[in-house]
């Protein structure tokens, strides 16, 4: 017997949602790149979870792997351009705080 | 395996009294240390601390995914995320340097988002357990793996190619010093 | 990929060879903004005329370079060509030209920065192979290539701290709901097993289970931001003001119609599998939010005093409109949606540049100080009018039209329908206030300088040749038309006069449009992606 599914997909929805918690409660940027983060690496786990318990019949379970590799990139790209934009607003500001940066009014 | 889960020692968490075999008590060990330090990194006070954290996140995911017979995608994680993003973000950190918590530290965390977050994971977790029986699969090897990856799904990579094209150009064209930016830096001191 | 000839990419490739020469250009040092302005738009043009000719448009079919065969056939690994694709293909290419034209008159971006074209070609590209998946995971994929370009774009005025203010917002949204799409996406995968859009039209082996429900649950919400629904729409409005017009145009006008078609794409199919079994939630899900959108996006529109952030509310109440289509899910109802959209883009993309030309000419941020703009820019004010006049949905317009056919639709369909058809009329009437607000203000109002708040500074030529304020009659005068071409540039006022003309023709004469799309709609209904 191997890992149980139910196991695989309970963790990735708490982490889900302690990213989603993350994203709520936090106002700094880093925090909430690395919430999002957190989201992205739940989603990856569940691909890979059903990569390991394929829904369809035969090499149906790679796909899930397929996407994981992707996703990891994609991410990563993501994380880049976020730090781009941080970077380019605290030398004109000098605050990474979302709550502070209070130009544009909500 | 019966006496594995007998042997298993007190305070681990073994829900209803289900068999426990070596593999599924890694996961369990691994995966409860993984959320333990995402949590920790997202109410961490002190950055530094938030980036260690996530850097063990990074690697339990990763060992999950050894566990889960994905080891291209253990290497991969372990390579990018722990190593990669990591670092990106020790970087970012050491680059903005100054009080980046300063204003933070003293927020209390209210009831309602706490409260939104675990129903949000009570729905997940209820979800996981009425999820349908699967078989697991065969493994798959890395060739398999990259002739999905290459010729089913090549769409993918072409357009993760241009996902990075963007952003390549993008994070340098914004990163780039212009003169009016480095004059408002000298501007404020 | 295979079956497809290579040249059916052909405006694809067109754009994709605009951006990597702008690219390239800038690495090589050349920055010459007009020249790579022109150039890419030149090609854009060439890839919208393609389009129009894969959709067999008379004139130019004979330059068609999709076999007809092709188009609403089976797809084909992760890519399909159906008409209603094409047709959103063309709509995006337009909204293309219409931001570089536009922004070829901006003077207020950085010296030297072509790269600007280069992103807008991105994000095209992005945009138009939406429109041409049959993959969910290539569609999320397609969206991600559009929206990384955009957070640059909206942050592109480096030295201006609003945009990347905006561009830091919109950048945490667009990630998170990235994230969340992908999350649903994985728990739709674990439900069906694969991630064609084709088989999400039958449910799966045992039944519509609870991953399914949920995993198209957390799509309606990822895609939901990108289509800016109400809770979803906060970042909007910040984004669409922090950012400079033709950018607010590309998001309003361009990226939301991608978050539509995702819509079609996903849900179309989907929808009648929904009926059928206990997904019946969801439906009343996509019905009540279609409703709260357009209602929440009127109320907050009428409370805005800064042009900007009302044209984001009421773009916001549009993308309600647009939803009505999705949730009543009949071939009228997505025709009317597809005609909506349509007008969307002229009115929305018009819009926004009129802003732009607006600041250009000195006027400031907040409604009041367009005071007396229908004398001071004839033409650009006219054009405004009719635009807002279609927005609200007056008789005559292309807005009126899509509008109609949408809760016409709705009717139709009957049932709990009619009473989404019954609050789309309400929101439209409750419109026509604030719009027509805007129109008291251009018309009616004292000039500039009488009025309490006085403008900065008006170019020297105009005001000085200001004839009786009469409503509907702009001076015909050559010296404020020159004038007024020469504050906005040709480009521009082209264009916003381009986007006034279309709505107006299409609006009275929406036949071929209509016929067009009604055919599109069947097709895609029947194949299901």
């Amino acid at each position: 017997m191997s890992i149980p599914l139910v196991d695989l997909l309970g963790l990735s929805g708490g982490l889900f949602a302690l990213g989603i918690f993350g994203i709520i409660t936090r106002r700094n940027f880093i925090l909430l790149l690395i919430s999002v983060e957190i989201v992205m690496n739940a989603a990856i786990l569940n691909f890979l979870a059903f990569a390991y318990y394929p829904p369809a019949p035969g090499l149906g379970g790679v796909t899930g792997q397929s996407v994981a590799v992707v996703l990891v990139g994609l991410a990563a790209t993501e994380v880049a351009v976020g730090l781009a934009i941080v970077l380019a607003l605290n030398r004109l500001r000098g605050t990474i705080n979302v709550a502070e940066a209070i130009q544009l009014k909500l | 395996m019966r006496d594995l889960h007998l042997r298993l020692p007190q305070g681990v968490p073994v829900l209803g009294g289900r068999e426990v075999n070596a593999e599924t008590f890694a996961f369990l060990v691994v995966g409860a240390g993984t959320f333990v330090s995402g949590a920790f990194a997202i109410t961490s006070r002190e950055i530094v601390h938030t980036i260690i954290y996530i850097g063990a996140f990074f690697a339990g995911l990763a060992t999950i995914y050894f566990l889960l017979q994905a080891p291209f995608l253990g290497l991969l994680q372990l390579a990018v995320y722990a190593g990669a993003v990591t670092i990106l973000l020790m970087f970012a950190v050491m680059v903005l340097r100054k009080r980046i918590f300063a204003r933070e530290a003293r927020t209390a965390l209210s009831a309602l988002p706490i409260l939104l977050a675990l129903l949000l994971g009570l729905v997940l977790v209820d979800l996981a357990l009425r999820a349908p029986t699967y078989l697991p699969g065969p493994a798959y090897g890395v060739g398999t793996l990259s002739q999905n990856l290459f010729l089913v799904n090549g769409g993918w990579l072409l357009l993760l190619g241009l996902v990075m094209l963007s952003a390549l150009t993008g994070g340098v064209y914004l990163a780039r010093e212009t003169r009016s930016s480095s004059l408002a830096r000298e501007a404020r001191g | 990929m295979t079956g497809i000839p290579p040249m059916a990419y052909l405006p694809e490739g067109f754009v994709l060879a605009s951006t990597l020469l702008v690219f390239l250009a800038d690495a090589l040092g050349a920055q010459r903004r007009r020249v790579f302005g022109g150039i890419s738009t030149l090609l854009l043009l060439g890839a919208f005329l393609l389009v129009l000719a894969d959709l067999r448009v008379y004139p130019l079919a004979a330059l068609a370079t999709l076999p007809a065969s092709l188009v609403g056939g089976p797809a084909s690994g992760p890519i399909v060509f159906t008409s209603l694709g094409l047709i959103f293909q063309g709509l995006f290419l337009g909204v293309a030209l219409l931001v570089a034209l536009g922004s070829l008159s901006e003077g207020e971006l950085d010296p030297g920065a072509a790269i600007f074209y280069g992103l807008l070609g991105l994000a095209t590209l992005g945009m138009l192979l939406v429109a041409i998946s049959a993959d969910l995971i290539f569609l999320l994929l397609s969206i991600e290539v559009s929206t990384l370009s955009t957070y640059v774009l909206v942050g592109y005025v480096r030295r201006d701290s609003r945009g990347l203010e905006a561009s830091m917002k919109f950048y945490i949204i667009g990630a998170l709901s990235t994230a969340i799409s992908f999350f649903g996406a994985s728990l739709l995968y674990g439900a069906y097993g694969t991630t064609s859009l084709a088989a999400f039209a039958f449910p799966p082996a045992g039944g519509l289970g609870n991953l399914a429900l949920v995993g198209f649950g957390l799509l309606m919400v990822g895609l939901g931001f990108k289509l800016t629904l109400v809770p979803f729409h906060m970042w909007a409005v910040d984004v669409y003001d922090g950012a400079s017009p033709p950018v607010s145009a590309l998001l309003s006008a361009g990226s939301k119609k991608m978050g539509l078609f995702a819509f079609f794409a996903v849900f179309i199919a989907v929808v009648h599998v929904f009926n059928a079994t206990e997904g019946y939630a969801l439906l009343v899900a996509l019905g009540g939010l279609a409703v709260v959108t357009m209602t929440v996006g009127n109320l907050q529109a009428l409370q805005q005093h800064n042009m900007k952030r009302l044209l984001a509310y009421s773009s916001i109440s549009q993308a309600g409109y647009l939803l009505l289509g999705i949730a009543v899910a009949t071939p009228a109802a997505l025709s009317g949606a597809t005609l909506l959209a349509v007008a969307h883009v002229l009115m929305k993309g018009g819009a926004f540049l009129v802003v732009g030309a607006a600041t250009a000419a000195g006027v400031g941020v907040t409604i009041e100080e367009y005071r007396g703009l229908g004398r001071r820019l004839p033409v650009t004010a006219l054009s405004f009018a009719i635009l807002l006049l279609s927005l609200a949905g007056i008789p005559l317009t292309l807005g009126f039209v899509g509008k109609f056919y949408v809760f016409g639709a709705a009717v139709e369909a009957g049932g709990w329908f009619i009473f989404l058809a019954v609050a789309g009329l309400l929101n439209s009437a409750l419109s026509v206030f604030y719009y027509g607000r805007i129109l008291r203000i251009m018309y009616m109002a004292d000039a500039p300088g009488e009025g309490p708040e006085p403008t900065r500074e008006a170019p020297p030529t105009l005001g000085i040749s200001s004839t009786r304020g009469v409503a509907n009659a702009p001076p015909p005068r050559g010296g404020v038309l020159r004038a007024e071409i020469r504050t906005i540039g040709v480009a521009r006022w082209g264009v916003i006069l381009g986007c006034a003309v279309l709505t107006i023709a299409f609006g009275i004469y929406p036949t071929p449009l209509i016929h067009a799309f009604n055919a599109a709609a069947e097709q895609f209904l029947r194949l299901g992606y």
